[in-house]
């Protein structure tokens, strides 16, 4: 089944010197591709991978300094895919969600708030703008976002 | 699936409700199993446009930031960045829009239901949600004649009932058991037949001739 699935996974061309690698997990292909196109301009080297298992193992057989993973994907969920991750390693992990499905009396039950539970390092809320998107790798990163550098 | 069984549904309910007893309590309630499912809908339809927006956004950001960079004649510049400007404009009002919509979702929600609701959503995507291609159960998911099979006879009797047109509430009544449970057998035979939503399941299980017209 994973390798199978291992087709879903595509390299994007290295740029000529090693950059910041980031592994998008996401089945919806216009939202992986348009990522993909906008962190280029910002000089990251992408692999996308449309589904959880085949995210999960180029993460295995390789190196990366970012993972995005949208919570809502067939096959495994995001939230699983992120305590799987996480239970083996400590890189940063952004999810991604259009959702919140919010109860006001139990704020757990966002589902952006149950993955930073599961250990998701930082959240995107879809629709995110480009600048939204830089400044998340940024916080994954534990950098200080360019917006919020010229508010200092 | 026709008014009048529709209307036999109701009666039996109304006959229950008559008699008493506990159960009634569970339906005093205006229906959060029909808001449910509205919601089911609802969300689906705003997690297929979630996607393409996303898209979107990041490309008229980019365009519009990359825009005022680009050495043009001052004649294409001029054309050319009103416009850039009132897509970014339309596509961020749409995403605002879009935000609304998503939000919406949260206020019918009870602290009991909003987990369960939680679940079944992502695990109902998880099976039937892949946007390559934009059909239910495209990803080579168990549809056609080896899904029914897959069906146990409670989860059968289920589909006959939602194929005949039942709400929750009303197969649950008919099968003499809660609409949550109702719910939860519902939403694993639309997960085995990899269906999107309600109507998407008739469709398919009539193809399957589950259900003798």
């Amino acid at each position: 089944m994973a390798a199978l699935q291992l087709h879903d996974t595509e390299r994007m061309p290295r740029l000529a010197r090693a950059t910041t690698r980031i592994l998008v997990i996401d089945d919806d292909a216009c939202v992986s591709t348009a990522i993909q196109a906008i962190l280029a301009r910002h000089r990251y080297d992408t692999v996308l991978a449309s589904r959880a298992h085949a995210g999960i193992h180029a993460f295995q057989a390789s190196q990366f300094d970012v993972v995005m993973v949208d919570l809502f994907m067939p096959g495994m969920n995001g939230l699983d895919t992120i305590t799987r991750i996480r239970s083996k390693s400590a890189v940063p992990i952004i999810a991604m969600s259009g959702f919140r499905l919010r109860n006001s009396l139990d704020p757990d039950q966002d589902f952006l708030g149950m993955a930073i539970l599961r250990g998701a390092t930082t959240s995107l809320r879809k629709p995110f703008s480009p600048p939204q998107l830089v400044a998340a790798i940024d916080r994954g990163l534990g950098l200080v976002s360019s917006a919020e550098r010229t508010m200092q | 699936m026709t008014r009048k069984d529709n209307r036999a549904g109701q009666s039996n309910y109304s006959k229950r409700i008559e008699r008493g007893g506990q159960r009634t309590e569970k339906f005093e309630r205006p229906s959060p199993e029909r808001t449910r499912a509205a919601n089911e809908v609802g969300s689906a339809i705003a997690h297929q446009l979630n996607g393409p927006l996303t898209a979107l956004r990041l490309y008229i950001g980019e365009i519009r930031q990359s825009s005022s960079r680009f050495r043009e004649t001052a004649e294409a510049q001029d054309s050319m960045r009103p416009m850039v400007e009132a897509a970014f404009q339309e596509t961020e009002r749409l995403c605002a829009m879009m935000r609304l919509i998503a939000d919406s979702f949260e206020e019918p929600l009870y602290p009991e239901s909003a987990a369960a609701l939680g679940r079944d959503v992502i695990s109902w995507w998880s099976r039937s949600g892949s946007t390559e291609g934009g059909g239910p159960a495209n990803e080579g998911g168990p549809a056609g004649a080896a899904s029914f099979a897959l069906l146990t006879p409670r989860e059968r009797e289920v589909l006959s009932h939602v194929s005949q047109g039942c709400s929750n509430k009303q197969g649950a009544i008919r099968m003499q058991i809660g609409p949550r449970t109702f719910e939860s057998h519902r939403a694993r035979v639309m997960r085995k037949f990899g269906a999107r939503n309600a109507a998407d399941l008739v469709r398919m299980a009539l193809g399957e001739n589950v259900v003798t017209p």
